[in-house]
């Protein structure tokens, strides 16, 4: 083996703590990286192979690229392109069924033409019969009652309901549950998890209330045509406003998906990142712990190349291993997190996550970081310990001459200081994210400078609790301030980020909840259960709406409709209110200088409000026109408002009246519905009789405007407990950072600690001096991160609120609190190691040691 | 033949008013085989003399001559190598490798000249053999007495066969017991097997086992004297007031 893979190996092995410290810190950033990776490409596979299950047995399908409804009559239009043998209307729709009655969260409800659907696609039938002709004639004049509507449903789908032919299947509609009568199971591949039942399209969109629209069009291709030709005919027949190919359906969520995993990237990568500080602090103190070593070994011959290859085998070393013992830690992590999230997956996405997916790219991102980190941060003490010579080496140390290099790059770091707040202040997200990375930059260069000061300010404190050792502590670190600013700096990025992000965080939640107590006036809430507005949701008609309004107690109410439309490739829901009976019960939160005023021209000219997030992301004001794709083709209207409501402040969303949405999407169903309680009305009573009105409408939760805050208010704090752990993980890297740092101090201090104890100090006295050391060392890092972290999530929440997020800034009083504590615990346990070594110090040998 | 050929060496450390002279103006030879002691008070230049003639530190006037090859020209490179080939080094405080057994320190300077592992453990383990450490060659340091580790350190000297070994204080952390051991290890070394040695010593007894002593004071060398056994030895120290 190689001299110096064999030193390497052997040096890690000899030093296990260290080497296990360290390693934790890759295997820690690896495993997020690695490990988080792997679960939204699970969900994207997942998503995309029930795309492939629905259409993968189709030549060709037509969807809408508003990703919404259009009318029955594209079909023919399909139907009539050459090359094309048959075409089919399709209504697919994702329905939540009532949860006590069986195992299946949702269903795809997928209303077919029985006549033209056999002639695109095959529907091989294992027993009874599939729809026919009779099904279609019948549900074309059925209106809700009377009969129940035929329905088949593959084999998994009958197999996991516990349906056979001749059962009833209970599915939530527009006018109450609806009875289906089961008349057939088939053989139809379907991705697990992805049950689907088939009705005639008559009965779906009766069910539905989507009139006479569907989602899809599926072709079959003549025989010998070429397919690349007739979908581009298909596509011309079809126009712009449609796309050809493949389902496009939930596009926005691939878009979501893919904003997480460049989230959960940037969080990998700052623990990689915190990892490489890591690294460089330990190999510094590796550098000084075998400064004989080095120097005995270019002493016998060993050139500088062979020193610095030594170091950076140990790097590699060490980066391969913590790189995989990171994968395979990532892999559970992955796992186990899917298998957690397969419930809320499963409800919201009505789909089912099998393994985690790991794609090459996260594979080379993992290994690349890990390792290459790893041995990036091990190049400047690997060049140090090489450029040492053999006569230094074999000499005491000498105390550093900082002096300089700390005023210099102070002065650097002050100027990239000011670069970054000029950054920071500008309001634009990207240049305040990338600003802050610089910020933090320029603090870790001034960082030296202020170790003087800081501990000086420090120290008196620390002075109160340890009177005897604090002087000596204090002059420590101020002898190595290079030393102490690189844990600091450590420090202080951990705990910038975390309380940076504690700062983002309880101003979207506490802003949220602020404008739940400020916007949401009505007293009864009726919300779809799965919260999101347009997908997966059947809304109720008019019906349920005259019910809610007759219920005794019950005042004002409003309600909210909702289409799919888009504008070029971005996608939005258009939601549908009268703003008249909207401001009766709840209001916007307003921006760009509009009003109530500009909200009550709604229904008047094609005119629209648009919400916050969606004027930001694509530059849209108050007054200008607006194009989007509609089921009804390309339609323009004029924004009267900008202003968003709670549910939908975090989606692009625009808002027209109920009116122009018949219009323009056909929609009339109601997916949320708002009341007031008279004055004087016994609120429980009007609850009980909403409850018992919403009996029949599974698909909706019913709930009392304050109990549905406190469930927000639980929801955030659960969200809260998870996010205050995950920043918790990130702050370890500090720990290590700290704890080397501390062993490094006692190491080169050692013949002094025996100096102590020679001339009379006890072994307890040294505890508390090494102790007192790491409290001010973690004082330096955690004031100086406090203070970056409330800059910079201040910078961050004025920053979100150019961007559509209208939010206060709220002060993170909880999360410095809890900064300051852990700061502090971190500053005793880094201490506890280090300390015990000093302690156990054999006083001749310390005496002697060089 | 001299391997060590040091003329009117010099070194100066500072400068201006705040110049130390290290050494000033030294001349010395070694011949192969000659076993020299240098010995003087503290801070009298015995160290840096034994860092200028090794390649570890650079004279400020002066030449070297080692083995034939003048070393003031060399760089760090060619230094590296004339250490690695031509000289053997024995520290006081032994600096062995902590992780690696007795053999495998040994064999480290054939390894970092390039030779294969299992050719340089077979030289490593018979050097260890020779010096009677032939049942601790799997053992490392932490392991091994204080003169069980020097001796491994001239072991590790020795392995790469060269012309000279300088000796820094070997006996300087050693019982007596040990030192004597090591003094007469050193002996051999250069009787019995030919190397020139210029060990730096304190310790009067540990000199006697030299053929020369060259005393020196304030960076100058005050006297060099031949000796044969302790009674000259005695002598000699007592001639220059080291006694």
């Amino acid at each position: 083996m190689n001299v110096q893979l064999t030193l390497a190996i052997r040096y890690l092995k000899g030093r296990k703590l260290r080497t296990a410290l360290t390693t934790l810190a890759i295997v820690f950033g690896v495993m997020l990286l690695f490990g988080l990776n792997g679960i939204l490409p699970a969900m994207l596979q997942s998503l995309q192979s029930s795309m492939v299950a629905a259409t993968g047995q189709t030549d060709l399908v037509v969807t809408s690229k508003s990703t919404g409804q259009f009318d029955a009559s594209v079909a023919a239009t399909v139907a009539g392109v050459d090359g094309v043998a048959a075409a089919t209307p399709m209504l697919r729709v994702p329905v939540a069924l009532q949860p006590k009655k069986y195992p299946v969260g949702t269903i795809s409800l997928i209303g077919v033409d029985p006549d033209s659907a056999v002639s695109v696609r095959p529907y091989p039938v294992t027993s009874g019969r599939f729809l026919t002709a009779d099904d279609l004639a019948a549900d074309r004049v059925w209106t809700g009652s009377g009969r129940n509507p035929s329905v088949t449903l593959p084999d998994s789908t009958a197999k996991s309901l516990g349906l056979g032919v001749g059962d009833t299947l209970e599915i939530p509609s527009a006018f109450g549950v609806t009875k289906l009568e089961v008349v057939g199971t088939l053989d139809i591949l379907t991705v697990p998890g992805n049950d689907e039942a088939y009705v005639s399209l008559p009965a779906a969109q009766a069910m539905l209330d989507t009139g006479n629209r569907i989602s899809e069009v599926d072709a079959a291709i003549k025989a010998g045509s070429d397919r690349p030709t007739v979908t581009a005919a298909a596509q011309k027949a079809v126009g712009d406003a449609y796309l050809t190919g493949g389902v496009e359906a939930n596009s926005s969520l691939f878009a979501s998906l893919k904003l997480g995993s460049f989230i959960i990237n940037m969080f990998g990568v700052f623990a990689i990142v915190m990892a490489g500080f890591i690294i460089l602090n330990t190999f510094r103190t590796v550098v000084a712990e075998r400064r004989h070593d080095i120097g005995m070994l270019r002493a016998i011959g060993a050139s500088q190349r062979t020193i610095f290859g030594m170091f950076l085998t140990e790097s590699l070393v060490q980066g391969v291993l913590g790189t995989a013992i990171g994968i395979v830690v990532g892999y559970g992590l992955s796992s186990a997190a899917l298998s957690g999230l397969s419930s809320i997956y499963s409800d919201l996405l009505h789909l089912s996550v099998g393994k985690p997916v790991f794609l090459p790219s996260t594979w080379i991102l993992a290994i690349g970081m890990g390792v290459g980190v790893t041995v990036l941060s091990a190049l400047i003490p690997a060049r140090a310990a090489a450029r040492i010579t053999p006569l230094e080496a074999m000499r005491p140390q000498m105390g550093d001459v900082y002096e300089k290099v700390v005023t210099r790059r102070a002065w650097i770091g002050a100027a990239i200081i000011a670069a970054a707040v000029a950054g920071l202040v500008s309001r634009n997200t990207s240049v305040v994210g990338f600003s802050s990375v610089v910020f933090l930059v320029g603090l870790a260069l001034v960082t030296p400078a202020l170790v003087k000061p800081v501990t000086d300010a420090f120290g008196r404190a620390i002075d109160l609790a340890f009177r005897q050792e604090g002087a000596l502590a204090r002059a420590n670190l101020q002898r190595n301030a290079g030393r102490a600013a690189v844990t600091a700096s450590a420090m202080m990025v951990s705990v910038a980020v975390v309380i940076a992000l504690l700062g983002t965080f309880t101003s979207v939640f506490d802003g949220f909840i602020s404008y739940i107590d400020k916007a949401m006036g009505a007293d009864f809430l009726v919300i779809p259960s799965n919260m999101l507005l347009s997908t997966g949701t059947v809304g109720a008609n008019d019906a349920l709406l005259r019910e809610v309004k007759a219920t005794e107690g019950v005042g004002d109410v409003a309600t909210l409709r909702v289409g799919r439309a888009a504008m070029g490739t971005t996608s939005l829901q258009v939601i549908g209110i009268d703003p008249v009976a909207y401001q009766k019960v709840a209001s916007f939160e307003f921006s760009d200088g509009s009003s109530q005023v500009d909200l009550a021209k709604l229904g008047t000219d094609s005119t629209i409000m648009v919400n916050g997030i969606f004027a930001a992301q694509n530059g849209l004001a108050k007054g200008e026109k607006l194009k989007l794709e509609t089921p009804a083709g390309t339609k323009t209207y004029t924004i009267a408002a900008v202003g968003s409501d709670y549910l939908n402040a975090k989606l692009a969303t625009a808002y027209v009246s109920q009116s122009e949405l018949e219009r323009d999407f056909g929609v009339t169903a109601d997916v949320v519905i708002m009341a007031n309680a008279k004055s004087g009305a016994d609120k429980a009573a009007s609850l009980a009789s909403l409850k018992s009105t919403l009996k029949d409408f599974p698909q909706f939760a019913l709930y009392d405007t304050k109990e549905w805050r406190d469930l927000q208010v639980k929801t955030f704090q659960q969200v809260y407990g998870a996010m205050y752990f995950m920043l918790f993980v990130l702050a370890v890297p500090s720990l290590l950072a700290l704890l080397n740092t501390l062993a490094i101090g006692v190491l080169a201090r050692t013949r002094e600690i025996g100096m102590l104890r020679a001339i009379g100090s006890t072994r307890k006295q040294v505890r508390r001096m090494v102790i007192a050391e790491s409290l001010l060392l973690a004082s330096l890092g955690t004031v100086l991160g406090m203070l970056a972290g409330v800059w910079l999530g201040y910078s961050m929440v004025d920053a979100m609120n150019t961007v559509g997020f209208k939010m206060p800034y709220y002060f993170p009083y909880n999360g410095l609190a809890i900064a300051l504590v852990i700061g502090m615990t971190f500053g005793v346990v880094a201490a506890l190691i280090p300390a015990r070594q000093a302690t156990k110090l054999d006083i001749v040998a310390a005496l002697h040691y060089e | 033949m001299a391997i060590v050929e040091a003329k009117n060496l010099s070194r100066v450390y500072g400068s201006g008013d705040m110049a130390v002279t290290a050494l000033d103006a030294v001349s010395l030879s070694v011949e192969a085989g000659e076993f020299v002691a240098v010995m003087g008070p503290s801070g009298c230049g015995k160290s840096t003399l034994l860092n200028l003639i090794g390649g570890l530190d650079t004279p400020s006037s002066g030449s070297v001559m080692i083995d034939g090859r003048d070393i003031a020209g060399m760089n760090d490179t060619e230094l590296t190598a004339l250490r690695r080939q031509r000289i053997g080094f024995v520290f006081q405080f032994f600096n062995l490798i902590p992780v690696l057994s007795s053999v495998e320190n040994v064999a480290l300077p054939l390894v970092l000249d390039g030779k294969k592992a299992d050719e340089a453990n077979a030289a490593a383990s018979d050097w260890l053999k020779r010096i009677g450490l032939g049942d601790r060659l799997k053992n490392r340091p932490d392991q091994l007495s204080g003169g069980q580790q020097q001796r491994v350190a001239v072991a590790r000297a020795l392995v790469s066969e060269p012309a000279l070994i300088l000796a820094d204080e070997p006996t300087g952390n050693l019982d007596s017991r040990s030192s004597d051991e090591i003094a007469a290890l050193l002996k051999q070394v250069s009787g019995e097997w030919g190397r020139a040695i210029l060990m730096v010593t304190h310790d009067p007894r540990i000199a006697a086992h030299a053929d020369r002593i060259v005393f020196m004071r304030d960076g100058r060398v005050v006297d060099d004297a031949k000796i044969s056994g302790a009674e000259s030895a005695r002598a000699a120290m007592e001639k220059v007031g080291l006694l």
